[in-house]
């Protein structure tokens, strides 16, 4: 980056345990400059040069080094990172991303809409206690996990293998990766095993599903996917669809207690769940920032990206940029795209199961649960890169 | 086979480059442009195309 320009750059402490990424700072930072300068690299935070950076021919993804980057160099789970999709890029990617899409279609998750609405309804019937709650433990946590097990044609009651297994591969998106990799490993051995009894079980008994329709999955100049493949494919859906999805529940719910009209609203109007979803995501997006690499030197925007720059998108700051959008909630409103689920080559690929099961979860809740409100005790994530509530207490009105 | 994209609706995310690479490209400002009318051959990779697409902005008609 040009020395001159760095004078008026914003410049954030994002690895201060104190910072946040919606903060007033940033915001404020927002209105001076499209990005900021951080110890990991850059950090953009406008809607348009989010939305140009994020699709970039120049950048790619930017987690594939995170592992070596931490001693982490071979063994079970560095094979498993870097076959994973997201961490590939060019053909390779490609071919992967064509022979998984199928699965991952709109129209195969549609059959499973009525199996969402069971479960939201199962979860709510069986809070512990009548007007109150622990809304990531008693329904965002089995209700992510178990749409996985739907999706994967797993017994439901298996629900809690996918949620700590899953938890413990995330440990591997910590600093503390090298102490936590035996017990990484071991995760995802427990993890492969469940995978491989399903493939081979489709393989010989074929089914209208997921995991059939991965197993089957082949185009004349792709082949097939192998079983090393297919596992990993199936891991990235438990691994990218489970955490995820139950931060963005927790974090609709803390939108909706600060907006009680737009609850009361989505209660009346079940149709708006969809734009309910969307709406959430753009102003409380659990992926906080999208993480690209500068693959070689260029300029943008008067400003000089040396290869191997980090970048970090800024979804919530991009999303409630003041150019693009009005001010406010507003579950009825048309909004350009957030940026929620990435973009570009990589943009999420689960990202129909989740607008799908959020958007049946959420109309549920607001019938039942009438004017909710936090309760004391929540705990968080920290407000930067995946984010979220690991508890919250929450009062309502049970619905007559 | 005749296919139309919504402008509106597309956000050049280039999903559908990757499945159908003879029908769509992106430009070097990272803009879509595409064969209205491709050949009957590249029905399926459209169709793939279409429904990956993230905005659902693509359209196919016989």
């Amino acid at each position: 980056m040009s020395s001159a320009t760095v004078g008026s750059v914003p410049a954030f402490a994002v690895t201060d345990p104190g910072f946040s990424i919606t903060s007033a700072e940033v915001h404020a930072a927002r209105e001076r400059s499209w990005y900021a300068t951080t110890e990991y690299g850059l950090a953009v935070l406008r809607y348009e040069q989010v939305n140009r950076l994020l699709k970039h021919p120049k950048l790619r993804q930017g987690s594939a080094a995170w592992p070596a980057h931490n001693g982490v160099t071979e063994g079970p789970f560095a094979d498993w990172f870097a076959g994973w999709i997201l961490n590939k890029e060019g053909e390779e990617h490609h071919r992967l991303r064509r022979l998984m899409n199928p699965a991952f279609s709109n129209k195969l998750i549609g059959g499973l809409v009525p199996r969402f609405q069971a479960l939201a309804a199962e979860l709510i019937d069986g809070f512990a206690e009548p007007g109150r709650c622990e809304f990531v433990g008693e329904f965002a946590e089995p209700y992510a996990a178990r749409v996985i097990a739907i999706m994967l044609g797993l017994p439901e009651s298996e629900w809690k293998v996918i949620a700590t297994e899953s938890a413990t591969i995330g440990l591997a998106l910590g600093v503390t990766i090298l102490d936590d990799l035996p017990r990484i490993e071991a995760a995802l051995a427990h993890l492969y095993e469940y995978c491989d009894e399903l493939i081979a079980d489709r393989r010989a008994s074929p089914r209208d599903d997921f995991v059939t329709t991965l197993v089957n999955a082949s185009r004349p100049e792709d082949g097939r996917l192998s079983d090393t493949e297919l596992r990993d494919a199936m891991v990235l859906l438990i691994f990218g669809g489970f955490d995820t999805t139950r931060n963005q529940l927790g974090l609709a719910m803390q939108t909706f207690m600060a907006h009680p009209d737009q609850w009361r609203l989505l209660a009346e109007r079940p149709e708006l769940g969809g734009n309910a979803v969307e709406e959430v995501m753009r102003v409380n997006p659990t992926v906080r920032w999208v993480t690209r690499e500068v693959l070689e030197d260029f300029e943008y925007e008067g400003v000089e990206l040396a290869a191997g720059t980090t970048v970090h998108l800024y979804s919530e700051s991009a999303g409630t940029d003041p150019r693009v959008f009005e001010p406010g909630f507003d579950i009825t409103a048309e909004r350009k795209p957030h940026f929620g689920f990435g973009g570009g080559v990589h943009h999420c690929l689960g990202h129909f199961v989740a607008r799908s099961d959020m958007s049946e979860a959420l109309p549920l809740l607001a019938r039942r649960m009438l004017d909710p409100h936090e309760l004391p005790g929540a705990t968080w994530l920290p407000d930067s890169g995946n984010t979220g509530p690991i508890t919250l207490p929450i009062g309502f009105t049970p619905a007559p | 086979m005749h296919v139309t994209v919504d402008l509106a609706k597309c956000q050049d995310h280039g999903q559908c480059v990757i499945a159908a690479p003879a029908v769509f490209s992106l430009n070097d400002d990272g803009h879509l442009e595409y064969d209205g009318n491709p050949d009957d051959s590249e029905r399926s990779y459209v169709e793939d195309a279409a429904d990956v697409c993230p905005a659902q902005a693509i359209f196919i008609k016989d």
